[in-house]
């Protein structure tokens, strides 16, 4: 929409790539072997590009929302349709893509540490190129109709913009791929600290 | 219950829509009902139906676009009684019913403003507003909903993800 949501978009491209690379290391690390995270596309969107881009809007998606705290707020939720996020859980467990079959407990557990590696590793590196302080809250796992989280988002942010900012995500380990979206939201009253910090 | 049998009309009410029909064979449905919520209301002798999307409690003055009639709680609801008479309906007869303000992000970390909350508590302060309240409600939780409105009936149904569809 604005100029000044064009900018942010521009920002937060550049911060997605510091944090893809963190999330890829720490998830590594965690899992024991090689995991990269690709951001190939960051964008504005609105709320039915959003829902689109996972599926639609009553496909059922999985992930986890964080929010975000400190110098500025916001929201951060990674989102995949259900059957990319099971994908991404056999990646993350070393199996085959494919093996997991059902949002059973352990799948659910596997997204949430998932959104909390991706999430808080954006949340770092945002806080590193704007030299503040932030904290992303705990994950929560959403497994849901897409439009549902997206619209309670949107309504969170409505005071002011219409378009949030999506990042495709993908996952790649030598199995396999797997690609979900990240959905980055600033709150209305952070939006020009942001733009103000990265002038 | 979605599956709509011959000659039913399923218009889906998104976010923001308002519909009010009086044909005996039309279903309105609101998909994925997180924080919005959905009024439906129904005359069973005039034979109206009709539902809206809410997706914010307050217009704070604002004037409702058309595009979006239904987008604030007060608004919203003004325009629907209105659009419901013209077709017929009678205030008194109304049944009124709700559901969604839900917490779909984690009520302990996401949603510092409760749109969810303050949606379901603007619906009911503006129906009082006009003398009027709901006769079943399903607010709050952690799931989104997906409500309908049978105007062949005045039945309601709500569902959400993980459970069976139940009648409001």
């Amino acid at each position: 929409m604005s100029e000044s949501n064009e900018r942010i978009r521009e920002i937060l491209g550049a911060v997605a790539q510091d944090g893809a690379a963190r999330a890829g290391r720490s998830l590594t690390g965690l899992v024991g072997q090689d995991i990269r995270i690709h951001v190939p596309n960051v964008r504005l969107g609105t709320r039915a590009d959003t829902c689109d881009a996972v599926g639609g809007d009553t496909a059922m998606v999985l992930g986890a929302y964080l929010g975000m705290s400190g110098d500025l707020e916001g929201h951060v939720m990674l989102l995949f349709p259900e059957k990319r996020a099971l994908e991404c859980v056999d990646l993350m467990f070393g199996r085959p893509v494919g093996t997991t079959t059902e949002a059973d407990e352990m799948a659910k557990s596997a997204v949430a540490e998932l959104g909390n590696i991706v999430g808080s590793a954006f949340v770092n590196a945002l806080a590193d190129h704007v030299q503040l302080m932030l904290h992303p809250s705990p994950p929560t796992v959403v497994h849901d109709m897409a439009i549902a989280l997206v619209q309670t988002i949107y309504a969170e942010i409505l005071a002011r913009g219409n378009e949030v900012v999506m990042i495709d995500t993908v996952f790649e380990d030598r199995n396999g791929q797997a690609a979900g979206l990240v959905i980055v939201a600033p709150d209305p009253h952070s939006l020009p600290r942001i733009e103000e910090l990265a002038a | 219950m979605t599956a709509a049998a011959d000659g039913v009309r399923l218009v889906a009410v998104g976010i923001g829509q308002l519909e009010v029909t009086n044909e005996r064979s039309t279903v309105l449905v609101a998909y994925g009902l997180g924080s919005c919520v959905a009024v439906t209301a129904f005359d069973p002798m005039a034979r109206v139906a009709g539902m809206v999307h809410v997706l914010l409690p307050c217009s704070e003055g604002r004037a409702a676009s058309a595009s979006e009639p239904g987008r604030y709680a007060d608004t919203g609801i003004d325009e629907l009684l209105r659009r419901m008479s013209e077709l017929g309906a009678l205030r008194s007869r109304l049944v009124l019913k709700a559901a969604g303000g839900a917490s779909v992000l984690g009520a302990a970390n996401g949603e510092k403003f409760k749109i969810g909350e303050r949606n379901a508590e603007a619906i009911r302060e503006r129906l009082r507003h006009h003398g009027l309240r709901l006769a079943a409600e399903d607010f709050g939780g952690e799931s989104g909903r997906t409500m309908e409105l049978h105007s062949a009936t005045g039945r309601t149904f709500v569902r959400t993800a993980a459970a069976a569809p139940h009648e409001l």
